[in-house]
């Protein structure tokens, strides 16, 4: 009764942490890049008030059934992979999915905002969803790359499994046990979230924000929740495999937060490049360092 | 956050949404653009208001209008205005929107953006400090405290004025879906 009441608990929990995290996470990344830019920046719980703000629009602009499903598609994709991942000692099911079932859910987040972009019949969202497409496929490779030497090296594809053989000693950490991978996906880190010097999908400069051009009121309101989630989740996967998960839920989302600490000082300072120099980038740094590190580790397992 | 606004912000959390997040539509009509730089950036910081530019329209609800207003931007302008999203703002930015400033007897721009579409708040002076714009914003935050920032009803409640006054100086002006469609009934 109690592993079931445990369960049930995680389940709801789980996502409202990722929302309540990944929102903080939008004020934080507002606030600091202000800070860095000497500006006195917006207060902490500006994207509060904007997501009430979209939300309480009176008007919403819907362009067919595959606009409002894609929206809703890429937010429930979003909210089904953070079951997936463990958050310190919370896993509910964790046990029952692995690595590659995260990976395949984390696909449904991009398709349903595609699906949303294409239904909106806007270049500009046509542009914007390509130039996402190609950035995917510049750094999937690295990132499955070195997420295979990781399964390799710990010989098992469960999350809980691989966060869990970790929590040793730091020495012990995916970074320390990997180091070529976890550097490969350090290099990627940037283009899976989106930040600079790889946002060209979202360009508010030159494409109009790209997927979101014709995105307004409440439609906006979910997309934006779902860029928060996606970032939480890329950085907890970051975290589960490479830094050692967490002993509990403090720890965890600590090294979550350093993370996107460091990621969102790289967004303040680089420009954007442009998306055949991001694709050139990605597979030949990040790729030729996650194939070096997938041999080391099967010619050293072996 | 001041602990006597709570109260009021979970009696309407959508007025307190629209007043301190308005996101204005990057759109340049004339010289005054040249004070938007300075204000979105670190000398001084409209994000403290929570004012950030937006690059389209459908996520925007501020809508400045920045400097003199010719024919063909109005016909921009104008349909920049219907693709927004209600409740929406505009600010005239300059003394050219507001009585056509030195442009007055000009043949190609308007003088009163009044009459094309309904303005909430008026900057005067050419050109205001950027300052300016945030007394505006303050301002602009008791028009919405009062239910007094109504723009986007007045379109819609006396829209016939407002078309005719478009039509007379932009014939060419695309026509909505419905106007085709009531043309096609009667054919």
């Amino acid at each position: 009764m109690g592993a079931v009441t445990m369960w049930v608990v995680g389940i709801i929990v789980l996502p409202l942490l990722a929302f309540a995290v990944s929102v903080l996470f939008l004020g934080v990344s507002r606030k600091v890049t202000a800070r860095i830019q000497r500006r006195y920046g917006p207060p902490l719980y500006q994207p509060v008030i904007d997501v009430v703000k979209l939300l309480a629009q009176q008007e919403n602009v819907s362009h067919g059934v595959v606009f409002d499903a894609g929206v809703v598609l890429a937010l429930g994709g979003s909210i089904a992979t953070v079951l997936f991942i463990p958050v310190g000692g919370l896993h509910p099911l964790a046990t029952g999915g692995d690595l590659l079932v995260v990976l395949y859910l984390m696909l449904l987040a991009p398709l349903g905002l595609a699906l949303a972009a294409g239904a909106a019949e806007n270049p500009n969202a046509s542009i914007g969803v390509s130039r996402k497409l190609i950035l995917a496929l510049g750094y999937e490779v690295p990132f499955l790359l070195a997420l295979l030497a990781v399964m390799v090296h710990s010989e098992t594809t469960s999350l809980a499994e691989i966060a869990r053989s970790q929590q040793a000693s730091v020495l012990g950490w995916g970074l320390f046990r990997v180091p070529l991978s976890a550097l490969a996906v350090c290099l990627v880190l940037p283009a899976m979230l989106g930040l600079r010097p790889f946002d060209m999908a979202t360009a508010p400069q030159e494409i109009a924000s790209g997927p979101l051009v014709e995105f307004g009121g409440k439609y906006l309101a979910l997309a934006a929740l779902q860029g928060a989630l996606h970032s939480y989740i890329v950085i907890a996967l970051f975290v589960d495999v490479f830094l050692g998960g967490g002993a509990n839920v403090l720890t965890f989302l600590a090294k979550v937060f350093a993370v996107f600490l460091a990621g969102l000082l790289v967004n303040a300072v680089y420009p954007r490049v442009r998306i055949d120099q991001a694709l050139r980038f990605c597979w030949k740094w990040p790729a030729l360092l996650a194939l070096l590190g997938l041999v080391v580790v099967m010619v050293a397992g072996r | 956050m001041d602990r006597a606004q709570i109260p009021k912000i979970l009696k309407s959390p959508g007025n307190w949404g629209r007043k301190y997040s308005l996101w204005a539509v990057y759109f340049c009509t004339g010289c005054g653009i040249i004070e938007i730089p300075p204000v979105i950036t670190s000398r001084w910081d409209a994000e403290r208001f929570g004012v950030i530019p937006m690059a389209t329209p459908r996520q925007g609800n501020l809508f400045m209008i920045t400097g003199y207003v010719s024919l063909k931007t109005l016909g921009a302008i104008i349909r920049t205005y219907d693709q927004m999203l209600d409740p929406k703002y505009v600010v005239g930015f300059g003394s050219c929107p507001v009585n056509g400033g030195m442009y007055w007897d000009s043949y190609n721009t308007i003088k009163n953006l009044d009459k094309y579409i309904p303005v909430d708040g008026w900057i005067s002076g050419c050109m205001p400090r950027p300052e300016a714009i945030f007394i505006a914003v303050t301002h602009l935050w008791t028009l919405i405290d009062k239910g007094l920032a109504d723009g986007y009803k007045r379109y819609k409640d006396n829209y016939e004025f407002y078309s005719q006054n478009q039509r007379r100086v932009l014939p060419h002006l695309p026509k909505f879906a419905g106007e085709y469609e009531a043309e096609a009934l009667t054919a």
